[in-house]
């Protein structure tokens, strides 16, 4: 296992390599000066910007760039905002906690949805309960994320009045304190559920056909043979074999939650990375984009990295 | 028995067997769920890429006096703030949204078969090369990168409209296809005809494009067409959120934009339902029809 992982994590270098090589290249076709953020994107006076370009090395052959580049990168100096006029790291800081937060709540109802529905499906197929369910899943699955949150914003927020509309915590609340928290898990179910429904959908669906094929196994024929309880059969006997395939979607989550969050955050407007990500795009902060590139490219690899190592530990039959 | 021998009876009579397609074509046309999906479809892309010739209205001008008026006799969807008909903007946003799709999914399913094959029937260094590339495709987080390469190429003022989305889907979207049509070719091309083909001496090219191809063509179309609704889907949520096609041209994900101010959102649905219900249907009737396609390509069923 341990030989497994070292092996795995050394055969991210070259795509570590390559992705630094590609945003590198992008950084280069994006207009200004997207590695420090010292020139000032509004001032298009050509003498101005000769003068900086030439101070910051823009000059200079590729390969020291890229090199000087990765340096900074490496040590933790990204640049300077052009938008916020402080560094790209303490923009992003100030703005990770939420996405994380955001990312978490999601996970944590998937989980719990898929679970309750997915069993519920599993111990009942065929009835009316299971098709509606069904029926479920597919609209999560076929209908576009952004409409989804749309049509809640409108139900929940303005129609209902359950849950807001914005924002990631109400104004005016001391950092800390219970009603701030309280606030901020108020604030998040909306794009969580909105942001888990994706994977809710497949979940569920992928858990109930799982307990149903499982359901017909010699396994279970013999525990319902010796008398032991229903219930104790579905929920210890069956759903510890279905879980093995659904943890290992983890992994992937992570990596589908990024691209979910850039829309979700922004229909929200919940100040995350992922709403950063686009508002620095429409203002033409490079430094920013450039930097969270990275950042979603770091943690797609380590979805990946997490899922393929999953596989081992949730399934003893594998072995490297 | 010795008619059997006769020349003449061994001929297969071919109007009797059906080809692939054929029988593909009889069973698509038994499920009532596609069938209705692919009219729809049909109707759909028909009405949008005829809209400029059926009406004169101008999707440009903006009438001030006739901003925001809920549905009536004259405007069947109302208007929108600045006035222009929301049933003539649907149509011509689905004109783009529609081509956006078709083009790029007409794209990322050639790069991708053009890679998948090479990879799948050279082997060697070239497979490796590619599918490594491939892999680094695959793994890369696609919005960001659409977003990124998007807003790069929108900068640069060289590729207007429309164009920037489905060059930057076409970079980067053919991994998939490109994985798949390569197992499907490392499979076929153990056959024997394969072997007769090059031993009379048929150019790799030919004996890609004319006999290994057409047996993996079915797989690609199946994806193809989901494709089509991955890039609808995206192009709609990038235009959405402003990063997508340059907010002058009507698409529906530009048009759906208008639901991200309050008011829009809460107190005038006829501006953004129309192009959410399009969107939507066009989606289901794209995944069904694709479903539909899956299951009459399938040999292994025989409805």
């Amino acid at each position: 296992m341990f030989a497994y992982t070292l092996r795995r994590i050394v055969s991210m270098i070259p795509i570590l390599i390559l992705i630094s090589v590609v945003v590198f290249s992008l950084a280069k076709l994006m207009p200004g000066d997207p590695f420090s953020g010292e020139i000032d994107p509004n001032n298009t006076n050509v003498e101005y910007i000769e003068e900086m370009r030439e101070k910051l090395g823009y000059y200079d052959p590729l390969h020291v760039q890229y090199t000087r580049w990765v340096k900074n990168v490496v040590q933790g100096d990204l640049g300077k905002s052009t938008t916020y006029k402080k560094p790209v790291i303490d923009v992003i800081k100030d703005r990770l906690p939420n996405t994380i937060f955001l990312g978490i709540s999601a996970l944590i109802l998937t989980y719990m949805l898929a679970f309750t529905l997915g069993m519920y499906s599993g111990r009942n197929p065929y009835t009316v309960g299971d098709h509606l369910i069904a029926t479920f899943n597919y609209t999560g699955l076929a209908i576009p994320q952004y409409i989804i949150a749309i049509v809640a914003i409108y139900f929940f927020a303005f129609k209902l009045g359950w849950f807001p509309s914005n924002g990631s915590v109400a104004s005016g609340l001391e950092k800390g304190t219970l009603a701030f928290w309280n606030s901020r898990i108020y604030h998040v179910i909306l794009p969580a559920l909105t942001l888990g429904l994706l994977s809710t959908a497949s979940y569920t669906q992928f858990l109930r056909n799982d307990i149903v094929q499982n359901s017909q196994k010699d396994y279970v024929r013999s525990a319902r043979a010796r008398g032991t309880k229903e219930s104790t059969i579905y929920n210890k006997h069956i759903l510890r074999n279905s879980i093995i395939p659904l943890v290992t979607f983890f992994g992937f989550d992570l990596a589908s939650l990024i691209g979910g969050a850039i829309i979700t955050e922004t229909i929200f407007t919940y100040p995350g990375i992922g709403m950063l990500f686009v508002d620095s795009v429409t203002t033409r902060d490079y430094p920013v984009v450039m930097t969270l590139t990275v950042l979603f490219s770091l943690l797609t690899l380590l979805g990946n990295l997490v899922a393929d190592l999953l596989y081992g530990v949730v399934d003893p039959r594998i072995r490297y | 028995m010795e008619q059997t021998r006769d020349a003449s009876a061994l001929q297969v009579d071919s109007s009797k067997f059906d080809s692939t397609w054929t029988i593909a074509r009889k069973k698509f046309m038994k499920r009532k769920l596609a069938m209705i999906s692919l009219i729809f479809l049909i109707f759909i892309t028909a009405v949008s890429f005829s809209v400029p010739y059926i009406t004169s209205t101008d999707i440009e001008r903006i009438h001030m006096s006739e901003t925001n008026q809920p549905p009536s006799s004259e405007y069947w969807l109302g208007t929108d703030r600045n006035g222009r008909d929301v049933l003539i903007r649907t149509l011509y946003g689905g004109r783009v949204s529609l081509t956006i799709g078709l083009t790029s999914m007409f794209f990322v399913t050639l790069i991708g078969s053009i890679i998948g094959s090479v990879s799948g029937y050279f082997g060697g260094w070239i497979d490796n090369l590619l599918m490594r590339l491939t892999d680094f495709i695959l793994t890369i987080p696609f919005m960001v990168f659409v977003i990124v390469l998007n807003a790069i190429m929108i900068g640069y003022d060289k590729v207007t409209g429309m164009w920037s989305l489905i060059i930057v889907f076409s970079l980067i979207g053919w991994g998939g296809v490109a994985r798949i049509v390569r197992s499907k070719i490392l499979a076929e091309k153990e056959n024997e005809y394969v072997l007769a083909a090059t031993s009379i001496g048929c150019k790799p090219i030919k004996v890609i494009g004319k006999h290994l191809f057409p047996n993996v063509m079915t797989t690609v179309i199946v994806q193809a067409t989901l494709l089509l609704a991955t890039y609808i889907v995206a192009e709609a949520g990038l235009s959405f959120i402003g990063v997508g096609v340059p907010p002058e041209i009507p698409s529906w994900g530009n048009m759906l934009m208008e639901a991200r101010q309050t008011d829009v959102l809460q107190n005038k649905l006829w501006i953004w339902v129309p192009p959410a219900v399009c969107i939507t249907l066009t989606i289901l009737s794209i995944n069904f029809v694709g479903e539909g396609l899956k299951d009459a390509f399938d040999p292994k069923t025989t409805k």
